[in-house]
């Protein structure tokens, strides 16, 4: 969390962002404005097909907004850069490549020398649990173990953000708070601001400290929701968070706004 | 499926491996097994063969040759007529015309797949090419290069050409968008996407199309050896055409299957060797 001294910078704005598809007949995402805090950990949640990964998208500039206005630590965003890091629902790790030098793909595209690429490619093998599966291709790892090639080789790069869509959707539900925790532990560590998309109502809770709820499509924002129970802490163990007092009277809303949206006609 | 009983001490993974069925779904097959089916398939083709020649009426039997007589005739052709100097001289056409064909349609369909604009401006017109049959050239190559080497080598690339574009134009559009757009967010320039990206992720299906493409090749090879020319496969098999000499006819037809299944084989390895990470497991 952000500390006492100076108060914390603004990592990205949106103003008035609004993105349509199909010729400016359909509005996907519809005159969301919103701020993001360096080092918070926000979610976007929402129903389907609510405009959420296009959001995402045009932070992360793979994506253009038809009208309204993005920036990044107060410069305009005019396309993807090493920045922000994503990370996608589809494993991306490169099959052609190891594990490791998966790891070090994005730091050879910012000119790391041979020497610092290898050694934070073992520091980061590590953090991600995948010491010893360094000379492996993905095509003999687990869903699971190809994601968190893909989380290494993003986070070494040192992104001041990082955006996750959907990260853990095609993962069984044990390997799932395995990686949540896991997330927790390294963004606690990189002190990386950090915007991710779920569906997983627990999953919002336990990663943010602020969830922002979207309407059904056009997507508007519904509420911005501080997860003020938590009082700002990251909680390295799931059932520590799921015994605290304030957690399921937030879950409770939460899933009253979301069958509001969804039996809303 | 054989159905089979459990020996004592067995478990069922083991009976499961003992049992035997022609139609279980993609199970995985080791090569031992994947050999031995291939050969009884092989069998089988000879046998039918040569039941064929033996209930053939003994007048007409010399249109089907048993295969025995088939091979004697290759041996004859070896030994005597110099054939190995037609078979080297068969793949040198395929091998350099299909060098030459890929040197063009391997980059031209890799950037028709990565660049929107030279896609419109280009898939068109060779897309209509394709529907052009490659032995409606050969009148135009013949005035253009006379009965030459140059005309049959031409006459090949054309054959495969368009196609090996169009297979390769695919296989890059199918490339999974999620990989370059992880590359764009890392910072990867349009160069290194296309070098570092779309290359390496596209090369084994490329390669996979070359096989097929090459076996189209075979295919046009007699074609192009039956006009005009003097030597080659194509041209030993015409020449014993107007003999009715129907043995040597077939140990042509023997030569150019073995030779492509040689081919194929050497492309399968050299994919195994090349891309290592894109075995499957159990592969
Ligand atoms: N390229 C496109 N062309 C046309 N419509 C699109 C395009 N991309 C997205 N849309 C539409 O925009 C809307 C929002 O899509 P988006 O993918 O952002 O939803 P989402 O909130 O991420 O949904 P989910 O939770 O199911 O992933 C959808 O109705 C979708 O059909
Ligand atoms: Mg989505």
């Amino acid at each position: 969390m952000p500390s006492d001294q100076a108060p914390p910078r603004t990592a990205i704005t949106a103003s008035n962002v609004t993105r349509q598809y199909v010729g400016g007949t359909f509005t996907a995402v519809d005159n969301i404005s919103l701020e993001l805090r360096e080092n918070e950990i926000v979610c976007f949640i929402g129903p389907s097909g609510c405009g959420k990964t296009t959001m995402l998208r045009m932070i992360a500039g793979l994506e253009y907004p038809s009208m309204g206005d993005l920036t990044i630590f107060d410069k305009p965003i005019t396309g993807p850069g090493p920045d922000r890091g994503m990370i996608f629902q589809a494993y991306t790790s490169f099959p052609w490549l190891t594990a490791r030098k998966n790891i070090e793909y994005g730091m050879k595209i910012m000119g790391l020398s041979r020497e610092e690429r290898s050694r934070r490619s073992d520091e980061f093998l590590r953090l991600v649990h995948l010491d010893g599966f360094g000379d492996s291709y993905p095509a003999s790892l687990s869903g699971g173990m190809k994601q968190r090639v893909a989380i290494a080789r993003t986070l070494a790069q040192n992104p001041g953000v990082l955006l996750m869509d959907e990260p853990f959707g095609a993962l069984d539900a044990q390997v799932r708070w395995e990686m949540q925790e896991m997330m927790i532990e390294i963004i606690e560590r990189e002190n990386t601001t950090v915007v991710t998309v779920t569906h997983d109502i627990q999953e919002a809770i336990y990663l943010s400290d602020r969830i922002i709820f979207f309407t059904r499509s056009p997507g508007r924002i519904k509420a911005d929701i501080p997860v003020s129970f938590k009082e700002g802490r990251r909680i390295p163990r799931k059932e520590e968070m799921l015994a605290l007092p304030g957690y399921v009277d937030l879950e409770r809303q939460l899933f009253a706004m979301m069958r509001e949206e969804i039996q809303q006609k | 499926m054989i159905r089979l009983r459990r020996r004592q001490g067995e478990d069922v993974n083991q009976v499961a491996r003992r049992s035997v069925s022609l139609f279980e779904l993609r199970t995985v097959l080791s090569g031992r097994t994947t050999l031995i089916l291939g050969l009884a398939g092989a069998t089988g083709f000879f046998i039918i063969w040569e039941l064929g020649h033996y209930i053939t009426p003994e007048e007409s039997q010399r249109f089907l040759p048993a295969p025995q007589e088939v091979l004697g005739a290759l041996i004859t052709l070896i030994v005597e007529k110099d054939y190995i100097a037609d078979i080297l001289k068969s793949c040198f056409r395929i091998f350099a015309s299909f060098f030459a064909a890929c040197l063009i349609a391997v980059p031209l369909g890799i950037a028709m797949g990565c660049f929107m604009r030279l896609r419109a401006l280009l898939n068109p017109t060779i897309s209509a090419f394709r529907y052009l049959p490659a032995a409606s050239f050969i009148p135009l190559l013949l005035v253009w290069f006379g009965p030459t080497d140059t005309q049959k080598l031409a006459l090949l690339v054309l054959g495969v050409i368009f196609f090996l574009v169009a297979l390769i134009l695919d296989n890059t559009k199918s490339v999974q968008p999620e990989l370059i757009e992880a590359a764009l967010t890392m910072g990867a320039g349009r160069r290194q996407v296309v070098t570092e990206v779309v290359v390496p992720a596209v090369a084994p299906a490329v390669v996979d199309s070359m096989r097929n493409m090459i076996a189209v090749g075979w295919t046009y090879l007699v074609i192009a050896e039956i006009v005009a020319a003097s030597d080659g496969i194509g041209a030993v098999m015409m020449r014993a055409g107007r003999f009715l000499k129907v043995d040597i006819i077939m140990a042509g037809i023997l030569t150019i299957g073995f030779l492509g299944v040689a081919t194929d084989l050497l492309f399968r390895l050299a994919a195994r060797y090349a891309f290592p990470w894109n075995r499957e497991r159990g592969d």
